[in-house]
């Protein structure tokens, strides 16, 4: 029995202190105590409990505030450390809309590895700071933004044009005040989002006309008519997330919708990207990735080399320099999109969803940059990726010289069968509208008209015996033993035999494309011989029988 | 003159009455007074109902630790503490997909000592697993199933096996994807069946797998309707089973005679501690002490000289409390050691790999990765009948009560050891190097896999085996130490298999290490 | 313990435990304190730390163009704010006799559960309800009013 006494009380005492020692865990070591018993408010300590937003409309509970106090709901007054500190001014009141709709990060946690999401088991870990502006995403889908290079020259008038003098943006400028005190002019971070008097100009100039001397007569000069719509389009872009915006004007450059779906719209030959910014970095593999697992790494390496993350990928390296890189990649993260409530949906997803408005600028450069820029490049000029099949360049100037708006237009909508190309007219593609927005913009970049041609589009009566000698001896090293295609483009295919003139095809042959792989054949290159206007004629009928054998 | 004293005797009684209010409060609630004398100690024991399952007195050789260890009483005390923790986390947790989740994240983070509770619970449930297959092993060791307690013994199997029941149902509940993949193989399990009467072209006329699974999951996959089944069952069916087999099965003990003691129990303590024993009956040895007694003829207390029983005030109790303790001890301090498991939000379109079940069912997970009906069902059901057979058909005497008592004793079992681990070893090691029937011939029937494979062969040589040892030893009782021997190592191996050399898509790595990443 | 070397005893005799069962009886209120820690702890999981309702303290906009006395109630909170030209106050509407949640009317407030009345200030006119209903810290910043639900202040306390 002495034996049983003894286990009983070891056991006991035992208990007694695990116990004793959890309790002491649970009610003085907590990390959140300790930084909420630092915290000072306007009436002295604060009390140290547990804190939390509740957003009962976003589904949000986040306990961030427990050590993030002055973030909290009525808590802007707490002072004690960096810790504490308020959230700097935003759109959203973190005290209303709570913190992992941005943020990420598990809301529901009280410690800081879980909070932040930095646990094996938290597949949505918090975005890093530097690219906070992502979470903008989880509501934001829709923003009408234009490619970068518009992006570009409207940011770039704003500051030639000395606007920001006056106006304050993003914490920029701001500096020149009225004569007599007053505030300067307002900011205009968040000008398109709260709005702003669309008659600013002439009321600029009545003013600058009106008042006697100061900034208003010094600074403010009249504007000319293609700055004022530059001015127009930066304002549109303010939407007080700037680097999202910059982000994603240079989605918008590099062409990934082309290949990749995001809310429904773009190529099928790549993964969606709806959701992509909540990419699990434990569901994917760091083997090839430098630096620390998280999922911003791990993207921005995806796009400098993609085969050697994915192996087996089929997606070009993406030609951006790093900044453009960590742009893109901000982006992808902000891909979030969440179901909301109807009160929380913003204006400009309504816009997209309810309305069926693009969600960006739909011009010609922007679509083009948005569809195409992936493969044919942003300059038109086509691409070329090791391991890939050249992509034609379709801003060629030789190109666009003896090609039509219509055969543009025609290849657009109807792609090339069995090649990447695909077909755009379709749900979920392009509208016909958007298609000649492109094909305009294509004229735009190539700089070329279509030279006039006299001739019917079929005039070539020559005998494709002939040709079919030539073609396997010159071309097939390129465009395939049955022109279906190899490291140049598929020739065989019925898109491209259906609407391409003989003029267009023997001028193709004479003169080359200049800047590409393919020589003119008019005069002899020093790996082939030139062909005359006859071979050339031959040729062309043999291709023309290609389309026939299928 | 007070006015009570004015008040007539009937108001004057009315006070005296109140001021007595606390004193005859506490003899009515304890009306044996303190346990300081024999008869004191045994009217505190059946004068209380918690208490009173218990026979005043306590065979000195059951309090012996070798006796039992204290087994039972820690699976008991285990299921206790997990009753006590369960019925704390039901304040907070929320039975619905998602939502439910969000609760074990409550309860983890913010639910005052919610987190120690949970883990707590987790734990406890892990050692009342552990000690009902110790204590089963031990009551078969010391054959304490032979006559007249087979039919405890029975209970004990439905214990074990709603104890099971219980850790399994407990499993869904968090919601997480641990939860959620476990219990699609466990559900898929319960529709095995369907591998035979697929494979005989039945399952359109008699499905009783595809009843079986949606009768557990109440719909075609693992969601809302699954998860208040499965509350339902571990907070309210179960625990009602549990707590009803549970007094029957210590009802029993006591009608069964206390527990199982060797013939000579009363010689070999008497010669060790004479001194400690002490007449009970020398006044009056032909009276019994308890009505009870003579119920049944087999009590010792009849006209006998020396007795070797104790008060069980307190002489059992302090055992039992620090039994409990102890296992409240390794409770929590597991708890503060090591969290319960909650991984991500159960996400149906991104399955685990590996999705484990809980441990105890690995070495199951590990047979039905060869077939799942024979793995899943058919094998442990002939497991559980074999086990419910023993004590019917072990009718022999010697050894009773005895560590590894009975013909072939410890050197048997020592056997039986190196057999049952052996074989098992092998045959994985077999099976895994060279692969099984469908590897070598692609095109074999599935009922010839279903019957032919691993795990069944495993049962097979098992049973092999036993019959070797009956032949061998002329005994029946040789033949159970040989089965319950290999049964236990064969669980312990495929459990050990499962749990550390498995990886992703249940092939074998060597460690967790050699994984490959995604 | 029943150790003794003198028999013959019986067990009706009276053997008493030894009063110095120090090892025992340490254990035993050893046992009883671990329990009741551990009892205590737990009762206190019940009392929840966080509540899964929004804050008490939040912010509204306040509106421009507020009549005096005229009550404004921000959408789903049991508050009415009030703008006269002594400043903004704020009055709660959850009736003080059983928690209904009272209407303004030109008069003041009206109790639907059981007939209370109170003035636009709070006081009450009528009914079982026993004190008047408070007034509400209300600090204003930015064209925002931040109403902390938790904190009465005096009857008569405007801001501006």
């Amino acid at each position: 029995m002495k034996k049983n006494k003894y286990l009983l009380l070891l056991s006991s005492a035992g208990t007694l202190l695990l116990l004793g020692a959890a309790a002491v865990d649970e009610n003085f070591l907590k990390e959140w105590r300790r930084i909420q018993s630092q915290g000072q408010s306007d009436e002295g300590a604060i009390p140290v409990q547990l804190r939390q937003v509740v957003n009962e409309g976003l589904g949000v509970s986040d306990r961030c505030v427990s050590c993030h106090v002055a973030m909290g709901p009525g808590e802007q007054s707490v002072r004690g450390g960096e810790v504490l500190a308020p959230h700097k001014p935003v759109v959203h009141d973190p005290a209303e809309y709570g913190c992992t709709v941005c943020h990420g990060g598990q809301g529901l946690a009280t410690e800081k590895d879980d909070a932040h999401g930095r646990v094996h088991f938290w597949p949505e870990p918090m975005l890093q700071e530097s690219f906070s502006y992502a979470g903008c995403g989880t509501c934001h889908i829709a923003l009408g933004v234009p490619e970068k290079t518009q992006l570009q020259r409207a940011t770039l008038a704003f500051e030639r044009l000395d606007c920001l003098a006056c106006h304050r943006v993003d914490g920029r400028g701001g500096t020149v005040r009225p004569d007599g005190g007053g505030m300067e002019g307002p900011d205009l971070s968040g000008a398109s989002l709260s709005g702003y008097d669309r008659d600013w100009y002439a009321k600029h100039l009545i003013k600058s006309r009106t008042e006697p001397a100061g900034p208003w007569t010094k600074t403010f000069q009249p504007v000319s008519e293609p700055d004022l719509k530059l001015l127009g389009a930066y304002l549109e872009t303010r939407v007080a997330a700037p680097d999202l915006v910059q982000a994603k004007s240079v989605f918008l450059s590099t062409g990934c919708l082309g290949c990749h779906q995001v809310s429904g719209v773009g190529g099928d030959d790549g993964p969606d990207l709806s959701i992509a910014g909540f990419k699990d970095p434990g569901q994917v593999s760091f083997e090839h990735v430098p630096g620390s697992r998280v999922m911003e790494n791990w993207l921005a390496e995806h796009f400098r080399a993609p085969a050697s993350v994915v192996i087996g990928s089929q997606m070009p390296p993406a030609p951006l320099a790093e900044r453009e890189i960590r742009q893109l990649t901000l982006f992808t993260q902000s891909l979030r999109r969440k179901e909301l409530r109807d009160a929380f949906v913003p204006r400009d997803r309504v816009k997209a969803t309810k309305f069926g408005e693009r969600e960006f600028a739909s011009d010609g450069a922007t679509v083009y940059g948005a569809f195409c820029a992936g493969c044919h490049g942003m300059d038109g000029l086509g691409r070329r990726a090791p391991g890939l099949a050249a992509f034609p360049s379709v801003a060629n100037p030789d190109f666009l010289a003896l090609v039509s708006d219509a055969f543009l237009t025609e290849s657009v909508t109807r792609g090339r069968p069995g090649r990447r190309m695909p077909g755009w007219l379709r749900e979920g593609g392009l509208t016909k509208d958007e298609i000649d927005a492109v094909v305009s913009h294509l004229r735009t970049i190539g700089g070329t008209r279509q030279e006039p041609d006299p001739r019917p589009a079929r005039w070539v009566t020559a005998s494709p015996d002939a040709g079919e000698r030539i073609f396997e001896s010159v071309c097939s090293g390129c465009h395939g033993g049955q022109g279906q295609g190899a490291e140049g483009p598929s020739l065989a295919n019925p898109v491209l035999l259906e609407t391409a003139t003989d003029t267009y095809l023997t001028e193709t042959i004479g003169r080359g494309r200049r800047g590409t792989a393919m020589p003119g054949f008019h005069s002899p290159s020093p790996v082939y011989p030139a062909l005359t206007q006859d071979d050339i004629a031959s040729v062309v009928a043999h291709l023309r029988s290609l389309g026939g054998k299928k | 003159m007070t006015p009570v004293d004015a008040g007539g005797p009937a108001l004057r009684e009315f006070v005296e009455n109140l001021k007595a209010v606390p004193r005859r409060l506490k003899e009515t609630a304890f009306r044996t007074g303190p346990p300081v004398t024999d008869r004191t100690r045994s009217t505190f024991v059946f004068g209380n109902v918690f208490l009173h399952l218990h026979s005043v007195r306590t065979h000195r050789w059951s309090l012996r630790w070798t006796t039992t260890m204290g087994l039972g009483i820690m699976t008991f005390a285990a299921f206790l503490i997990a009753l006590v923790t369960g019925v704390m986390l039901m304040f907070y947790y929320k039975p619905f997909p998602d939502v439910a989740y969000q609760s074990m994240k409550d309860i983890h983070f913010v639910v005052p000592t919610g987190r120690l509770i949970r883990n707590i619970h987790r734990w406890s449930a892990n050692v009342m697993v552990i000690g009902v297959i110790l204590h089963m092993a031990r009551a078969f060791y010391t054959a304490a199933y032979r006559r007249p307690r087979e039919y405890n013994w029975l209970i004990g199997i439905g214990l074990l096996v709603t104890t099971l029941g219980l850790s399994f149902t407990g499993y869904l509940l968090p919601w997480d994807q641990l939860a959620y993949w476990a219990i699609t193989i466990g559900a898929n399990i319960a529709q095995s069946p369907r591998e035979v009467t697929d494979a005989l072209n039945i399952t359109d006329y008699f499905d009783p797998g595809g009843f079986q699974k949606l009768l557990l999951l109440g719909s075609d996959q693992v969601g809302a309707e699954a998860l208040i089944r499965f509350y339902m069952l571990h907070v309210m069916i179960l625990p009602l089973v549990l707590a009803a087999l549970m007094a029957v099965h210590f009802w029993r003990i006591r009608k069964d005679g206390g527990l199982v003691r060797p013939p000579d129990a009363d010689e070999r303590l008497t010669k060790k501690r004479a001194e400690e024993t002490y007449p009970v009956f020398t006044e009056a040895p032909a009276k019994t002490y308890h009505l009870a007694a003579i119920v049944r003829g087999r009590t010792p207390n009849v006209g006998r000289g020396p007795e070797n029983t104790v008060p069980s005030m307190p002489h059992l109790f302090y055992a039992e409390l620090g039994v409990l303790m102890f296992t409240l001890l390794i409770c929590v301090a597991l708890s503060l050691v090591s969290d319960a498991p909650l991984k991500e939000l159960a996400n149906p379109n991104v399955p685990e790999n590996p999705a484990k079940a809980p441990w105890y069912f690995l070495g199951l997970q590990e047979m039905v990765s060869f077939s799942a009906f024979m793995g899943g069902i058919a094998i442990p059901a002939i497991v559980l009948l074999g086990l419910a057979l023993i004590p019917y058909l072990d009718r022999e005497t010697k050894g009773t009560g005895e560590w590894f008592g009975g013909p072939g004793g410890w050197p048997l079992v020592r056997l039986s050891l190196l057999f049952g681990l052996a074989v098992p070893v092998l045959l994985e090691a077999f099976a895994i190097r060279f692969g099984w029937l469908r590897e070598w011939f692609p095109d074999i029937p599935q009922l010839i896999v279903t019957f032919i494979n691993p795990a069944t062969v495993l049962t097979a040589i098992y049973a092999l085996y036993s019959i070797w040892c009956i032949r061998r030893y002329e005994s029946a009782r040789a033949g159970a130490l040989g089965l319950f021997t290999c049964f236990l190592c064969g669980f312990l191996v495929l459990t050990i298999i499962g749990t550390y050399f498995r990886g992703p898509n249940w092939e074998f790595f060597w460690s967790p290490a050699d994984w490959p990443q995604h | 313990m029943t150790t003794s070397s003198k028999p013959p005893r019986s067990r009706l005799d009276p053997d008493p435990v030894p009063r110095r069962d120090w090892l025992g009886l340490s254990a035993l209120w050893t046992a009883g304190g671990a329990l009741l820690f551990g009892m205590i702890g737990m009762l206190k999981l019940p009392k929840a730390a966080v509540l899964s309702s929004p804050s008490k303290k939040f912010r509204v906009p306040l509106p421009e163009t507020l009549a005096a006395g005229e009550a404004y109630v921000p959408p789903g909170r049991s508050v009415a704010l009030f703008k006269d030209a002594e400043g903004v106050y704020a009055v709660s509407t959850i009736c003080t006799h059983l928690g209904c949640v009272v209407k303004a009317n030109p008069e003041g407030f009206e109790c639907p559960c059981h007939g209370s009345r109170f003035l636009a200030d709070g006081t009450v006119t009528k009914g079982p309800a026993p004190r008047a209903l408070p007034w509400l810290k209300v600090s204003l910043g930015g064209g925002m009013a931040t109403i902390d639900e938790d904190t009465v202040v005096p009857p008569g306390t405007k801001v501006s």
